[in-house]
């Protein structure tokens, strides 16, 4: 009796520390994992798994991850898959006269080495699946009292096994990946819309990379907060500086779908949607296909639209969503159709600058591609650029934007090329700006003056592009 | 006690196994619907793919089909002179029993078959107006070679060329990406239609074409070769080289768009591994591609046009079909370049017979291809430019090299892109790419002309699940008919990529 509640206490416990892990620590590994792939409930898409060996692992595998979209989900699917494999193989080995304790700590080890599998993005859940078909197997193979009859019969089930559950690909084991998980933390609170949990995600990490401040820009952006912000953390990142090309990591591709579409550039953002696609495993990204659903909604490509709402009917998960998509698209894109350039020209550049331009010249109200051309200017400290882009987008379409960055950027230009008096007061309408113009230029780069773009100027390392 | 636990776990199973196995009888043998108080609607049904009033030939697979309707049965019944044929499914798709179909193609060669759909949708039958399929003698050639790709051509991953029987469901890899470590590849082209002698490019750092003689491969370095097409004999092929730019345009329908910075044509002889050039086709104030010999082997047909400002001016980029005398015997080019069509804007003397002449509109011809009976040529036709699969408006129009007669082929274009095209060994079918569907996924059209050379309405590459099409995520670029199934798989290509690459001169 101690002993069955010892064994059962330690794969309890065992059970409760990997889910709570999971859940409180690693939940948005889960995300990654489930909108980096796609399962439709169709026979055709089914059957495509049998193509090669360890299609029911992967069948079963995929089929569950498309729930680890669901709160709470994820944690539980891999925390019962793993304990399923851990009691397989304690069963399994008891059947094969291990003593109790000693088969229960080789299950534990045997679990705790798939949960560390589990820390890295590039185990899927299907490699587990793998592992729990060849517990099964052998549990049933330990069933035989006989050893004559248990090796005939495990000669026998190799080859079906084999077919069945492949084998688990482990490419590399590694320790929790928190960075990377705060990275994902960001990338979906953006996606699942909750931008206030963006900036605070941001704003109380330790550190910050590439990755986060990318996202949180872009919230800013589209809250017309993108100037008011910019130099809150330097080095700053906003992602216009990128180019796509065979060498470009999925993520940066994914974030240049994110900025596309923020924009409001139709024709890339489904180039990094279908790129996306192309370098997600079995060249399927579901977000990405909602993602080419939407573009095609509001560039009014109906057709092409309805290829992959079509798709996404078929999932369990985001049916529905494909089912509002389809129903209410004028409504729920409307703003976004309005940014389509319906000009066109051609280029051979994916460069973003040039290509925020070309939307500006379409649209001269597309806000968030006014903020990021000038504040791309900014960051890079490319005064002359930043003036042109000023002028052309602000003041001969009579619309000045008077915020704070923008009015101590012009200073700087105002300052450099000696302007008069008449072309200061056209450019400088904040006088608190030019007070503090003048106290600057008495205490140049000193520190209380961190946070304007004088300072930055002076004192910051501009991005290398 | 040991006994009864297992022998209740035993117990358990066998009620499990019980209630698996009536949940399954209960789905999958229970009886299908059949009408009853049917509505007549005076509406075609609306199947995908749209096998409507087709002509399709007597060794195709069966077409199956879906109707796009949410549909909790369906009926179809096929009749003609002989017996019919007659399904019966829940849901939406109808897929057809090989066998049956088989008989049925057996009875009805030469023959009208009558198409009628019936269907439940919201407990309501609806009969759907009748359709036909004519079912035509002449064959097409059962194996088409096709690759695989997303439609952004740019950048590629895990791509396949595939060879697919069209007679029935089997496909084959001839080029994988697991046994080729990712690379690019493209363009697998028969010579005359024949599985023995055909070639195909393996891209990247020591890849190269892929010959294939007998089921013998061999690795050539061609330089820069990039369109090509055999000579009747076998021994030349003929091909362009060009550089290649992708570009994109603004307005998001019109997406991407890819032209020439240079292209030349030239000639490769296999059996002595030299290039033949000629000052006409490689002039560097024109673009000069898609070449094909004729089937008598004495012109090579390309297109050409003058170089213009690129992108800023790809609008004025038309090109025309054109052809230049080769004799294979010595392996010499002919002295004049006939011009067959070209934009009506550039003035400039032809050539060619008049009456073969054909002007048109701010129109540019790609990919012409003729018919092995040499009676027609077939090629495409897009607004500007030389890359017409994102060209909504591009169009296949074929003209009768003995008339000069052009067919616009108003029966087999679509509003999406239609175009890369190739013909069957008895000039009696081609294949052609066409994004009708969605304008973004390419997919295998079949095209009947007869012997008035009448082009009837084209029919999709059939598929063994109707939904194929809708999940699939891949162009299918390139299609190319066969007379037979190749004598080499993708290991074989494997192999032959650690050759030594045979250079040429």
């Amino acid at each position: 009796m101690r002993n069955v509640d010892y064994i059962k206490c330690g794969l309890a416990s065992f059970l409760i520390v990997c889910w709570c892990f999971f859940q409180f620590c690693y939940p948005y590994h889960f995300f990654y994992q489930e909108q980096n792939q796609i399962f439709l409930w169709s026979r055709d898409y089914i059957s495509t798994y049998f193509d090669k060996p360890g299609g029911v692992a992967r069948l079963v595998g995929d089929f569950l991850t498309q729930f680890y979209y669901y709160l709470y989900a994820g944690a539980t699917i891999l925390t019962l898959s793993i304990v399923l494999m851990g009691i397989l193989l304690y069963k399994t080995l008891r059947n094969f006269g291990i003593g109790k304790a000693v088969a229960l700590i080789l299950s534990l080890i045997a679990m705790t080495f798939v949960v560390i599998c589990h820390f890295s993005i590039s185990y899927r859940l299907s490699s587990t699946i793998s592992i729990i078909g060849w517990m099964l197997v052998l549990w049933i193979v330990s069933l035989m009292r006989a050893w004559k009859m248990r090796l005939i019969q495990l000669a026998i089930a190799l080859l079906p096994t084999y077919l069945l559950f492949g084998l688990p690909q482990v490419k590399r084991l590694q320790m929790p990946d928190f960075v990377l998980e705060k990275n994902f933390a960001v990338e979906n609170e953006y996606h699942f819309c909750n931008y206030d949990k963006v900036i605070e995600l941001v704003k109380e990490s330790d550190g910050w990379n590439d990755q986060m401040l990318f996202f949180y820009n872009l919230v800013l952006a589209q809250r017309g907060e993108l100037p008011d912000h910019l130099l809150d953390f330097t080095p700053n990142y906003l992602g216009t500086f990128e180019k796509i090309g065979p060498n470009t990591p999925m993520i940066t591709i994914r974030n240049m779908n994110e900025l596309y579409w923020a924009l409001g550039d139709m024709t890339f953002t489904e180039r990094a949607a279908m790129m996306t696609n192309v370098f997600a495993p079995d060249n399927r990204n579901v977000r990405m296909m909602q993602r080419l659903a939407e573009c095609n909604l509001v560039s009014g490509d109906s057709l092409a639209a309805e290829k992959y709402l079509r798709i996404l009917d078929k999932t369990f998960v985001y049916s529905k969503w494909a089912k509002r998509a389809r129903a209410h698209a004028k409504e729920l894109y409307c703003k976004k159709m309005e940014m389509v350039n319906r000009h066109d020209t051609i280029t051979i550049s994916d460069n973003a600058h040039f290509l925020m331009m070309q939307l500006l010249d379409a649209n001269p109200d597309n806000r968030i591609a006014l903020d990021y051309i000038l504040c791309s200017t900014l960051l890079l400290k490319d005064i002359e650029n930043f003036k042109r882009d000023y002028d052309r987008y602000c003041m001969e379409t009579d619309k000045p934007k008077l915020k704070t960055l923008y009015q101590e950027a012009l200073c700087i230009w105002l300052a450099g090329t000696d302007a008069s008096q008449e072309e200061w007061q056209r450019y400088i309408h904040r006088q608190d700006v030019m007070q503090r113009f003048v106290e600057y230029n008495n205490q140049r780069g000193h520190p209380r003056f961190k946070g304007t773009y004088w300072y930055y100027f002076d004192k910051i390392k501009a991005p290398e592009i | 006690m040991k006994e009864v636990k297992r022998s209740r776990c035993r117990m358990r199973m066998a009620i499990v196994i019980g209630l698996l196995f009536t949940i399954y009888c209960s789905l999958f043998t229970s009886c299908t619907p059949t009408p009853k108080d049917v509505v007549m609607q005076d509406q075609l049904p609306p199947i995908y793919p749209d096998y409507c009033d087709v002509t399709i030939p007597m060794n195709i697979a069966p077409l199956n089909f879906l109707l796009r309707e949410d549909c909790e049965a369906v009926q179809v019944v096929i009749q003609g002179d002989g017996p019919s044929l007659s399904i019966n499914a829940r849901g939406k798709e109808v897929v057809f029993d090989m066998d049956d179909w088989k008989a049925l193609m057996e009875q009805a060669a030469g023959q009208t078959l009558t198409v009628t759909v019936t269907a439940l949708v919201n407990g309501q039958w609806s009969e759907y107006k009748s359709f036909g399929w004519q079912v035509v003698k002449e064959k097409i050639d059962p194996y088409l070679t096709y690759r695989l790709i997303e439609p952004d051509y740019e950048i590629f991953n895990h791509l396949q060329i595939q060879e697919r029987c069209v007679e029935n469901f089997d496909v084959s890899a001839i080029g994988h990406y697991e046994q080729l470590e990712n690379r690019c590849m493209n363009c697998h082209t028969f010579a005359n239609q024949s599985p023995e002698l055909s070639m195909m490019y393996v891209r990247g750092q020591g890849g190269g074409a892929i010959l294939n003689k007998n089921g013998q491969l061999s690795k050539l370095n061609i330089p820069g070769s990039v369109y090509f097409c055999f000579s009747p004999s076998g021994r030349y092929i003929t091909y362009s080289t060009q550089k290649i730019i992708p570009a994109f345009h603004s307005e998001p329908s019109k997406r991407l768009e890819v032209y020439d910075a240079s292209s030349n044509v030239y000639v490769a002889d296999l059996q002595e591994h030299r290039i033949i050039s000629s000052p006409l086709l490689s002039d560097s104030l024109k673009f000069e591609t898609f070449p094909t010999f004729s089937p008598d082997g004495k012109y090579i047909y390309y297109c050409a046009a003058d170089t213009v400002s690129l992108p800023s001016d790809i609008r004025n980029l038309q090109y025309r079909l054109v052809r230049i005398p080769f004799d294979e015997a010595t392996a010499t080019f002919g002295t004049e370049v006939d011009t067959l069509v070209q934009h009506v804007a550039v003035p400039q003397p032809l050539g060619f017979a008049a009456s073969l002449r054909e002007e048109h509109t701010k129109r540019s011809v790609c990919h012409p291809r003729i018919s092995p009976d040499g009676r027609y040529i077939l090629y495409t036709v897009a607004d500007y430019g030389t890359f017409p699969i994102w060209h909504p408006e591009a169009d296949l129009q074929m003209m009768n090299l003995e008339t000069g007669a052009i067919d616009t082929l108003a029966i087999v274009n679509s509003n999406k892109s239609d175009t890369y095209h190739s013909w069957s060994s008895n000039s009696r079918w081609f294949v052609f790419a066409s994004k009708r569907d969605d304008g973004l996924y390419g997919k295998p059209y079949f095209c009947y002309v007869d012997k008035d050379g009448k082009a009837h309405k084209p029919f999709c590459l059939p598929q063994e699940h109707p939904v194929f099409y809708d999940n699939c995520l891949k162009s299918f670029n390139a299609p190319e008919l066969g007379k037979g199934k190749l004598p080499f798989d993708v290991n074989d290509v494997a192999k032959a990529m650690k050759q030594e690459a045979e250079a040429f001169k």
